[in-house]
This record gives C-alpha cells, sequence and structure tokens, in this order.
C-alpha cells in the first residue's frame, strides 16, 4: 500500500505540471528571440500570425526583396495569442491580431505607434476598412485581410432537403435543424457562437445586456441537441467528406473545403453565405510589436504586404477578404464575385466587428458558457 | 568514506529534487497565490507591482489595501454554480471508466507477454511502445478516420444494427469516442508496469497452489492478482490522472456533451484568460485527486491490519 501512496502524489505531481503547462507555454515562446538573440546582426524578420495566413510565394518574394529570411510562428485563436503576448513572449517583429485584440495590445504597452509616413502603399487601401472604432487614426494598426463568420454548407444536400442556408435557423431553429440532425457544427468559440445566437435573435452581436445572454443561452441550449459537436478543428475536413452538412464557421474555411470537395470531385460543392440577421466581420491588422528586434524590416514588410499583387496572393489562396483596392485586379474572377468573401455595400452594413470584453463581461461570458458547453440535453 | 557517500546521495537525488522544486514546487506556489488574486483587465493577473516607463517599480498593494487585490471570489465562485462540481465528477467518471477498461484489456496482455519466450516477449514489448514512434494528435486524428460515418467500421457496424432493426448510430463525436480515445491513448501506461510485475513472479508458486488442490481461478484470485496489486496500482495511477487531465481527446473526437474538467481549465487560461479562476479549478483537482489517494491507502491500511489480525 505504501507504494500507492507513493505513486498517487507523484502521478499528481506530473497532472499539475501538466495543467501548468497552458502556463508555461509562452515562456516557450520567447525561443525565437533566444533563437535569434546571438545573431542579431543576421537578418531576421519575426512574424507572428495565423496559420496559413501568408502565400509561401509572397514570403519568398519578400525574403528576396529584403535580403532576409522571415521566421513565422502560428496561432490558431486570438486569445491564445493575447495570452501568449500578455504573459511576456518576446521576439516577434510583426503580429496580426484581429480587431477586438488591438486595445488590449495597445493598454497593455505591447505594440508601438506606425509612422504612417514610411508607409509609401497605406493609399492602397480601402477606406472603408480604415479607422475603425479599434485604432482610430490607424495610429498602431493597418488592415491586412479579413473574414466573416458564416454558414458553410452541403450544396447538394440543403437543396435536397430544401433549407435556406441565409437565415441564422439553419443552426438555431430546432424545426429546421431535424430534419439535419448529428449533421451540423457550430464554432467552439464562446464569443461566436452567442454572437450568431444574439443576431439571430434580433440583438446586437456586442451585447453585454444580461437579459439579452440570457436569451441567446436558451436559444443555444435548445438547438444544443441536434448539434453533433462544438467544433473549431476539423469541420473543413467533416464537410469535405460529406460527414456534416452545415457548419458554422469562417468564410476562409469554407472556401478552403469547396476546394477540397472540388479537388476530391465529391459529388456536392460546399456553398457559404451570409445570414440575413447579420454576421461577424473579422479584420485581421498588421502591428508592430514594442519589442520588435528588427523595426526597420517590419516596415518593409508591411509596406510590401500593402501592395496591390503581394495582397492579392493571400486571397487567390485562401478566400480571405482584401481590404487592399489595388489588390482587386490580381484576384480570380471567380474569388472576386463570391458574395461572402466580398460584400457589397449594402451587405457591409450588417457585418459587425466584435468588440473587446473587459473583466466582468468577460467573466459572465464564461459562466454561460460553460453553462452550454456541460448543459446535459 | 562517510563524506563520499553523502556526496554521492547528492549528486544523484539533487538533480531530480532540484527539477521537482524549480518546475513543480514553485510553480504550485505561483499557481496557488494566483487563484486568490484579480485577473488583469485583458487577462493575466492584476499586477501588484506598477511599474513606470523608466523601469522603476512600486508596490501598489499594502496592508490597508490588500482587499483589493487578494480574493476568496474565485473559490466561491466554484461552489457557488453547481456546473465545476457536476463536470468534476463527470471527468471523474470519464477517468474512472477509462482506468477499468485499460486495466481488463492490459492484465491478460501483459500476462500473456510475460509468460512468452524470451524472444517473443521483447518483441510484443517494442509493439506495446511502438504507437509512441508517432505524434499523439495524429493517432487521435486517425481514430476520427475509424469512427466517422463513412469508415468500414462505421458502416460495417451500422449495417449488422440495421440487421436487428437499430436505427444507425454515430460513433464520431460522442461520449463513445471520447472514451476510445482516453483508452487507447492511456492502454500503454497500463501494460508496462503490471508486465513489469507478472514478469517477476515466481511461477513455482502457481505449481505449489494447483497441488495444494487450487483451481484455475482460484489460483490467479488468491496468488498472482494479490502478488500483482503494487502493478495494478502503478497502472491505475499512471492512467486515472492523466485521463482525468485530458482536454485535447474530449475536444477532438468529443460531442456536443462531452467537456471535461481539462477542457475547463484549458478554457479558463486560452479562451477567457481567467487565469485566477483556472488556478482553482486545477487546486481543486489536485486536492481531490490527493483525497482520494489518502481514502484509497487509509482503507488499504485498514484492510492489511484485519488480515493481520
Amino acid at each position: 500500500m505504501k507504494k500507492l501512496l507513493l505513486a498517487l502524489p507523484v502521478a499528481a505531481a506530473l497532472m499539475v505540471s501538466g495543467c501548468g503547462k497552458e502556463n508555461a507555454a509562452p515562456k516557450t515562446a520567447s525561443a525565437p528571440q533566444a533563437a535569434s538573440a546571438p545573431k542579431a546582426s543576421a537578418d531576421v524578420l519575426h512574424i507572428y500570425n495565423w496559420n496559413n495566413y501568408i502565400a509561401p510565394e509572397t514570403v519568398k518574394r519578400f525574403e528576396e526583396s529584403c535580403k532576409c529570411k522571415v521566421v513565422q510562428d502560428y496561432y490558431g485563436a486570438m486569445e491564445e495569442m493575447l495570452a501568449k503576448l500578455s504573459a511576456g513572449a518576446k521576439g516577434y517583429d510583426i503580429i496580426v491580431p484581429t480587431g477586438f485584440a488591438i486595445q488590449p495590445l495597445v493598454k497593455q504597452n505591447l505594440v508601438q505607434p506606425l509612422d504612417l509616413s514610411k508607409l509609401t502603399n497605406v493609399k492602397n487601401l480601402d477606406a472603408g476598412f480604415m479607422n475603425s472604432a479599434f485604432d482610430q487614426g490607424n495610429k498602431y494598426s493597418l488592415p491586412y485581410a479579413f473574414t466573416t463568420t458564416l454558414v458553410g454548407y452541403n450544396d447538394a444536400k440543403l437543396k435536397e432537403l430544401k433549407l435556406d442556408p441565409t437565415s441564422w435557423s439553419i443552426i438555431f431553429d430546432p424545426a429546421i435543424l431535424a430534419k439535419i440532425k448529428g449533421k451540423v457544427t457550430v464554432l467552439d468559440d464562446s464569443r461566436e457562437l452567442f454572437a450568431a445566437a444574439l443576431m439571430y435573435n434580433g440583438f446586437s452581436a456586442n451585447s453585454t445586456k444580461p437579459e439579452e445572454l440570457a436569451k441567446a443561452k436558451e436559444t443555444i441550449l435548445k438547438a444544443k441537441p441536434f448539434w453533433a459537436a462544438f467544433n473549431t478543428q476539423s469541420y473543413i475536413k467533416e464537410l469535405t467528406l460529406g460527414n456534416i452538412w452545415v457548419a458554422h464557421g469562417y468564410s476562409n474555411d469554407m472556401f478552403q473545403a469547396n476546394q477540397d470537395a472540388k479537388a476530391a470531385n465529391r459529388p456536392f460543392g460546399i456553398g457559404y453565405s451570409l445570414q440575413k440577421e447579420g454576421n461577424t466581420l473579422s479584420v485581421d491588422n498588421m502591428m508592430i510589436m514594442k519589442t520588435a528586434p528588427r523595426p526597420d524590416l517590419a516596415y518593409k514588410f508591411i509596406n510590401f504586404m500593402l501592395d496591390g499583387k503581394n495582397s492579392s496572393e493571400l486571397t487567390n489562396m485562401i478566400g480571405s477578404g482584401n481590404p487592399n483596392k489595388a489588390a482587386a485586379e490580381f484576384v480570380q474572377a471567380d474569388i472576386k464575385k463570391i458574395a461572402a468573401v466580398f460584400p457589397d455595400a449594402e451587405a457591409q452594413k450588417k457585418l459587425t466587428q466584435l468588440g473587446s470584453l473587459e473583466g466582468a463581461q468577460l467573466r459572465e461570458l464564461n459562466k454561460l458558457w460553460t453553462q452550454v458547453k456541460t448543459a446535459k440535453k | 568514506m562517510a563524506h563520499s557517500k553523502h556526496t554521492t546521495k547528492w549528486l544523484i537525488s539533487g538533480p531530480p529534487l532540484l527539477y521537482l522544486l524549480i518546475f513543480f514546487a514553485i510553480p504550485s506556489l505561483i499557481m496557488a497565490f494566483a487563484a486568490f488574486r484579480f485577473p488583469g483587465d485583458y487577462g493575466g493577473l492584476m499586477p501588484l507591482v506598477s511599474t513606470s516607463d523608466a523601469g522603476a517599480s512600486t508596490w501598489l498593494i499594502n496592508q490597508n489595501n490588500w482587499r483589493e487585490f487578494l480574493t476568496l471570489e474565485n473559490f466561491l465562485r466554484f461552489v457557488e454554480d453547481k456546473v465545476y462540481v457536476e463536470l468534476f465528477i463527470k471527468s471523474f467518471w470519464y477517468a474512472g471508466l477509462t482506468t477499468l477498461v485499460c486495466l481488463v484489456m492490459a492484465y491478460p496482455l501483459a500476462w500473456l507477454i510475460a509468460r512468452s519466450a524470451r524472444k517473443t516477449r521483447d518483441l510484443l514489448v517494442l509493439l506495446v511502445i511502438l504507437p509512441f514512434w508517432s505524434n499523439f494528435l495524429i493517432r487521435v486524428y486517425a481514430w476520427m478516420i475509424i469512427l466517422g460515418p463513412q469508415s468500414y467500421f462505421s458502416s460495417t457496424l451500422n449495417k449488422v444494427l440495421a440487421v436487428f432493426g437499430i436505427e444507425p448510430v454515430s460513433l464520431l463525436f460522442s461520449q463513445f469516442a471520447v472514451i476510445v480515445g482516453l483508452v487507447y491513448v492511456h492502454l500503454p501506461f497500463m501494460v508496462l508496469p503490471l508486465y513489469a510485475n507478472l514478469e517477476k513472479h515466481d511461477m513455482t508458486l502457481l505449481d505449489a497452489a494447483q497441488d495444494l488442490g487450487a483451481n484455475a481461478w482460484q489460483r490467479f484470485w488468491k496468488v498472482t492478482w494479490p502478488l500483482s496489486l503494487p502493478g495494478v496500482w502503478a497502472g491505475v495511477a499512471l492512467v486515472f490522472i492523466p485521463a482525468l487531465g485530458m482536454f485535447a481527446i474530449p475536444d477532438l473526437l468529443g460531442g456536443t456533451n462531452s467537456m471535461m474538467v481539462g477542457n475547463l481549465i484549458k478554457q479558463q487560461f486560452l479562451d477567457s484568460r481567467d487565469w485566477p479562476f483556472g488556478s482553482v479549478l486545477s487546486i481543486m483537482l489536485t486536492l481531490t485527486v490527493l483525497l482520494l489517494a489518502a481514502i484509497a491507502s487509509w482503507a488499504g491500511s485498514r484492510h492489511k491490519k484485519k488480515g493481520k489480525k
């Protein structure tokens, strides 16, 4: 029995250190700094970006033009990136955060102001994407690309079942869901799912009013038994395979899923459309870290990415929305006409960027989210 | 002589002790302290020290205002809504079931390996360890394919069910898939300690038991099983505790109702950036496990005393 006494605390120790890993993880982020520190003379630009969010040929051409090396590190969620940077991760020059993260980054003193006079290509940007509420006057950030959060679907199946994907009712209305039970996934993301449920109920996607959040929670709980999973990781694959017919997700991912379905010669395509109640819009922005080892290369990079052709390559690769007017002529015609990727002026009015939540609001949403995720049927 | 012995002892036990101190004891204390603090406005913790741009730092906290910086609120949150306790119970159930299935599957396997010829034995042990050669996530993704509705496994199963007039079942994104994943990942951790133990058993004891008239079941239950208990306990600890803290498997294989406490803790640190509450959850989990261990060892020692009488 003594062995048990010994074994359990040791194993408990292992487990706790496992949990603590989340806590310690950001420290590993300083690795690029450590790696680059000894050879500070080498020209290396460190970019901390969304996964798969820059075309390889663009990186290659930038490396040639600046005669430097680009080292990329990736994140899969904004909160992951904020957690890592807030914990003191250093060594990155460029980061590409979504709108709502700009203020937290600025207030935590993690980024440096931009000198727009050094960036001659700023003129290429669409005025509609400048001066956002998150960064008036673009003091710290410039738009890079955007995505919309919407519903992607198996076009053959929806046609067969005569279901309309242009309303959020496709993922929230039990009467409609009954026909596609177990074939629907929603994002495993508290902000996005609550925003969709709020808009479905006619509220603002950014509402923090308790009664409106309660209504949204009720909507989610009623729909939950019909969903297959909360899924942010693999819905592209599931859509492409035909395992899932309707997925709440990002426009870029739906573009990818449709490409994959085409490449695999599936008897269906992945369609995606904006919802009439409104959608959330995520504009990702280029910013320079306060601790950037090479701000000079960072400026070169931003100006390079603001060039129309360079900017268009990402849109052609992943179907991302493009805030760059000069990019339009380089974007493939079939992508340019997709409404969800290039929303027209009318549709743009219904797009909302998610604001940043603070303290108590974040805790409240967190609590609602835990209740939603643990609720039994 | 005595001096060198002493030095050797420290040289050997020093590094692991130092490792535990730096990577376990200190982080645990930091975490325990974090549980009493407030979250920062943008995640992390509310600072206790303010640093000016010049680099000079001043303490914000003092003996008059410490209530603004330290709180029991995080612990109250854990008990005021029953969802957290329920999630703990569910996670213990998942981990317990996983441990039981692993034990039932691993025991015969470990026995078989331990009783094989030397050459086969090494090969079999190698096969048990083989899965570790590929990444854990890749192996879980493989399960996503195996359990997916279009796989041969799923479609065959559903065809068989259809013969009996049972509705087709969806295997992926279910609690079943989570348990399958947990068992699959942890099985080697049960096999190896059991094998290490069973291999050392003196086979003549079984012969003696047989000579004295014990049947196969009695030989197992009265001889092999009691002797294998240290291996069983080691395996149980190695499976139960990591399974309890797992979050990747429920994320990938689970459906809408497969969250475990590991997911909740991850959610606090990564998604909600609520470190104090995440710390509270981690501490409660550790304490619960230690409490269970204490109860088990107390029950064990009582049992032993009874046996001696």
